[in-house]
């Protein structure tokens, strides 16, 4: 090899494709367009085509929420961990925040409109209020990030167990919290905070604040993990601990980085969730986020193994998980949310799924082996019924001329074509062998 | 009729031929040694008799019948067992339950647990196991795990036993004990193929030799026709020069160990070191020889500040105490250390070369803590050139490098911090023979730059040729120490198996 090529070779050396963007990011972005197109057809009021500029602010927000806190995801399971407790930790941050700001302004808070001019106005909480809240509640986060960080290396727990325990923990806590504060300032226990203060609901409601929040945060992350030396201890740790530790890298103070971060970043969301609702409801607020978080983490790219990973990746997993769940809700006009879930589900095995056939360890695998394979085809068909029985109620109540489709019939025909399809498919390659 | 016969196998890999038209007989009842470099096809080859790999182009002929292997279960029906390098055992599990692993025996639809532990015993008291069948297999020394290994190779009445290098992680006496097994194995008439390195015992053990290079056959020997300077040579393909001492002198005393001792809570012996004291010079190779368990590896870990807690005595480096609580401020002292197991404790198996290279040495490359990618990969580059690792580039994944330049990797890795002292653990287990004389050649280089290395191995002979001084540990205590010229195999034996005696 001449020595050209070497340096070439040598200038990069994490591994970069075309315009920095590694194979499976380029296939990811390729998804994306073709759900985007998909949905814009299937739509019967076609959004996407007849109002596009809305329609991608819309998603672009959505995203900006989703990705904030994914981004910390990603940070964690870069550093070989995991953080189940973001969902948890949005509802505690917005909790504590509007918890400091009935503290901070109680009267305003009490009685959050005046008449002005015989109309309804909001009274305004002021920047100084404001200011203080959120940098409390960003504090908290990192406070939070602490906890997680000593009871996995000092306490010794598995990251699993520490933040599962904070995950059940922290939402009890801001339940809690909620009722004491209302208790004991609004003299009415209550299980949520109302806030109407219009520049703290700005925040949120602005389609460019949180993006510009997210892009701030994504483009600090994306320079911390690839440019500095504690973003390759990251992955050092991430990869190979021991290892880490005996090359002299204080795997403690990384994985408290990593932990502090999975936790700011989640108090920067549920900050802007609470915004964004007008309301702090701990029962609700960012129920089972976490795992939307770690979904986006790992269909763009992220190994639950450690190592590995990108913002790059993290923020279009993110892009991908929202524009499928709006293309949904495109397409069901009603109710969509209920699917939510589902979708999810679904879209993280095919995508994990597929980045693992494209290695040559999953590519000779079988994909349906023995009589368990056999069982799982029939689930699988059943699950497809079920869902097609469910999607053409849906399809029949909203789609003109539609109105006609039996949801039971076209259910069962649908799960028995999978099932007979996945069959095939399993025939097929063990017939190969 | 043979046992195998080998009839032109070829198996590709993607970018690589690992095996390229390998044709060869092993006969019945003998004790066959494949000899090769890493990455010559002695595991592929071995792989494909096993039945781990099923597709590859040309003929296996097992006991006069034509094998098609679907997978291992079908090489052990037709009587083949193999022994990996890296064990295959359940750590949580009973032996008996390691042993019958895949194929208990049941008794009204439970498991028989008696019968199982009853015929693990009779093969173990065969076996010479000073161990229970109920033992965890965990918690047993890796050379007992090996036995297991056998235990079930023996119980499955296989009449051709695959060993691929047993006794890389063994002590000189269970190597002895193993030869022990060996010689019972075969006077029942099993037929053996031996993968190592270690010439002494290839031609202790071997009634044939066989050589391959590049995946290809070189040259099947019989072992009275042959010398181990032949087989070498035909491994390399070139002749190995021994490393030359001579013209080193040695420097002041740059580290100084004075009664170290390391506790042992809740063991018998209550220490895992014990009064340990030595001086070590500039440029000079002190060798620490002993059996496994003997707190070699413990040793290098308290000067490392590496060990689980801290060691009592006192550590001088340049005349002044230091006590190091993290291997970060070993490192900033000018010690460094090359752990024992490369892929374990050593390598970041996600990174490339130069991220590899470069990982205890960032903040050289980096202004305010940004990395400077120029400045890393030049830094890289120039230990790539300095210890002449064979890799495509820099940016090469790590992996893709053979075990002697990952491990020039890694201490190419540690000579970056500039080191005054070099502990090197065992640096040249799973190297092969010419990736070993590259080793001791820069071993040398470095005393010369007046580096003092501290190092130890599971190989005497590397010891013998290679250091100036060698200490012996036995059960954590110093029990001899040689000059070079007066250290002999047999001596360095005898003081690291003898007792600590009361404490």
């Amino acid at each position: 090899m001449s020595a050209v090529e070497r340096d070439r070779a040598g200038d990069r050396p994490g591994r970069r494709g075309w315009l920095g963007f590694q194979p499976n990011e380029w296939l990811l972005a390729c998804a994306i367009l073709v759900v985007l197109v998909g949905a814009s057809v299937a739509d019967v009021n076609h959004t996407y085509w007849m109002n596009p500029r809305l329609s991608a602010l819309d998603i672009a927000r959505q995203t900006a929420f989703l990705g904030i806190f994914a981004l910390g995801a990603a940070v964690v399971i870069i550093a070989g961990g995991i953080d189940l407790s973001a969902g948890s930790m949005i509802a505690f941050s917005g909790t504590m925040c509007a918890t400091f700001l009935v503290l901070l302004a109680p009267e305003v808070m009490r009685n959050p409109h005046e008449l002005i001019d015989g109309k309804l106005v909001a009274r305004p909480l002021g920047a100084a209020v404001i200011t203080l809240a959120v940098s409390g509640t960003i504090l908290i986060g990192f406070l939070v990030g602490t906890l997680h960080t000593w009871l996995i290396t000092a306490v010794g727990l598995p990251p699993f167990i520490a933040t599962l325990a904070t995950l059940v923990g922290l939402r009890s806590l801001s339940r809690a919290v909620c009722e004491s504060v209302t208790q004991s300032v609004f003299q009415a226990k209550s299980t949520q905070i109302q806030i109407f203060d219009p520049t703290f609901r700005y925040l949120a409601t602005s389609v460019w604040i949180p993006m510009l929040i997210f892009v701030v945060l994504a483009v600090a992350i994306g320079v911390l993990l690839r440019r500095t030396v504690v973003g390759r201890h990251l992955y050092a740790l991430g990869g190979n601990e021991q290892a880490a530790r005996l090359s002299g890298i204080h795997t403690s103070s990384v994985k408290w980085l990593a932990y502090s971060l999975g936790a700011v970043t989640s108090a920067v969301a549920g900050i802007l969730y609470i915004g964004d609702q007008s309301v702090a409801d701990p029962q609700t607020l960012g129920r089972g986020y976490e795992l939307n978080a770690i979904a986006a983490a790992v269909v763009g790219g992220c190994s639950l193994q450690g190592g590995i990973g990108t913002v790059s990746g993290t923020f279009l997993g993110a892009l991908f998980l929202r524009c499928v769940i709006d293309g949904i809700a495109k397409i069901i006009k009603t109710g969509a949310d209920i699917y939510e879930g589902q979708i999810v589900g679904v879209v993280v095995v095919i995508a994990v799924a597929f980045s693992q056939w494209r290695t040559a360890a999953g590519r000779g695998r079988q994909a349906f082996p023995g009589v368990m394979g056999g069982v799982a085809v029939v689930t699988l068909g059943l699950l497809a019924a079920v869902l097609a029985m469910l999607m053409t109620e849906q399809i029949a109540r909203f789609v003109p001329g539609a109105q006609s489709l039996d949801p039971r019939g076209t259910g069962v025909a649908f799960g028995l074509i999978v099932a007979i399809g996945l069959a095939g498919w399993k025939f097929a390659q063990e017939t190969r062998r | 009729m043979h046992a195998i016969s080998i009839r032109g196998v070829t198996k590709r890999f993607p970018g690589v031929v690992a095996l390229d038209d390998v044709s060869l007989d092993i006969e019945r009842g003998e004790l066959h040694s494949i000899c090769g470099e890493n990455g010559a096809g002695k595991s592929t080859l071995m792989k494909v008799l096993s039945g781990v790999l099923t597709e590859f182009e040309g003929q296996l002929w097992v006991g006069g019948r034509l094998a098609r292997f679907r997978g291992t279960r079908d090489a052990e029906s037709a009587g083949i067992s193999i022994i990996h390098q890296e064990l295959n055992l359940v750590d949580q599990l009973s032996v008996a339950a390691n042993v019958f692993l895949g194929r208990e025996p049941t008794r009204f639809g439970m498991l028989a647990e008696r019968r199982m532990e009853d015929a693990t015993r009779e093969l173990l008291a065969e076996l010479e196991c000073g161990f229970d069948a109920r033992c965890r297999a965990g918690e047993l020394r890796v050379g007992d795990q090996q036995l297991i290994e056998i235990a079930k190779a023996v119980s499955l009445r296989s009449d051709i036993l695959i060993m691929d290098e047993p006794t890389s992680a063994l002590t000189e006496a269970e190597v002895e004990r193993l030869v022990r097994v060996i010689e019972r194995l075969r006077g029942r008439g099993v037929t053996i193929l031996y993968i190592s390195h270690k010439m002494d015992e290839v031609f202790r053990l071997s009634d044939r030799i066989t050589v391959l290079r590049d995946g290809r056959w070189v040259a099947t020997k019989r072992r009275s026709e042959t010398s181990p300077r032949e087989i070498t040579h035909l491994m390399v393909g070139r002749d190995i020069e021994s490393a030359s001492e001579s013209g080193r002198t040695l420097g002041d005393v740059v580290l100084e160990v004075r009664g170290l001792s390391l506790p042992w809570p809740g063991h018998a012996r209550g220490w895992r070191l014990r009064d340990i004291g030595f001086q070590l010079r500039r440029g000079e190779i002190l060798g620490i020889a002993g059996l496994m368990g003997a707190g070699r590896t413990e040793l290098l870990e308290c000067l490392f500040g590496a060990g689980p807690e801290p060691p009592r005595g006192q550590i001088l480096l340049n005349d002044r105490t230091v006590r190091f609580r993290h291997p970060s401020e070993a490192r900033r002292a000018g010690i460094a250390m090359v752990t024992e197991d490369r892929k374990r404790l050593g390598l970041f198996p996600r990174m490339t070369v130069g991220e590899n290279i470069t990982i205890c040495n960032l903040r050289e490359a980096a202004r305010a803590t940004v990395l400077s990618r120029r400045r890393e990969a030049s830094m890289a580059r120039d230990t790539v050139d300095r210890l002449a690792v064979r890799t495509p580039s820099i940016g090469a994944p790590i992996t893709a490098l053979s075990g002697g330049n990952q491990q020039k990797c890694l201490i190419g890795r540690w000579l970056l911090t500039k080191p005054q002292v070099l502990l090197l653990d065992d640096p040249t287990r799973g190297v092969d023979v010419g990736a070993k004389a590259e080793l001791y050649r820069l071993m040398d280089q470095l005393c010369r730059e007046r580096i003092g290395i501290l190092l130890t191995s599971s190989e005497l002979p590397e010891l013998l040729t290679v250091c100036d001084r060698i200490l012996v540990l036995s059960e954590g205590r110093m029990t001899a120490e040689f000059a070079r010229g007066e250290a002999t195999e047999q001596a360095i034996m005898e003081a690291a198996t003898r007792g600590a005696g009361p404490t």
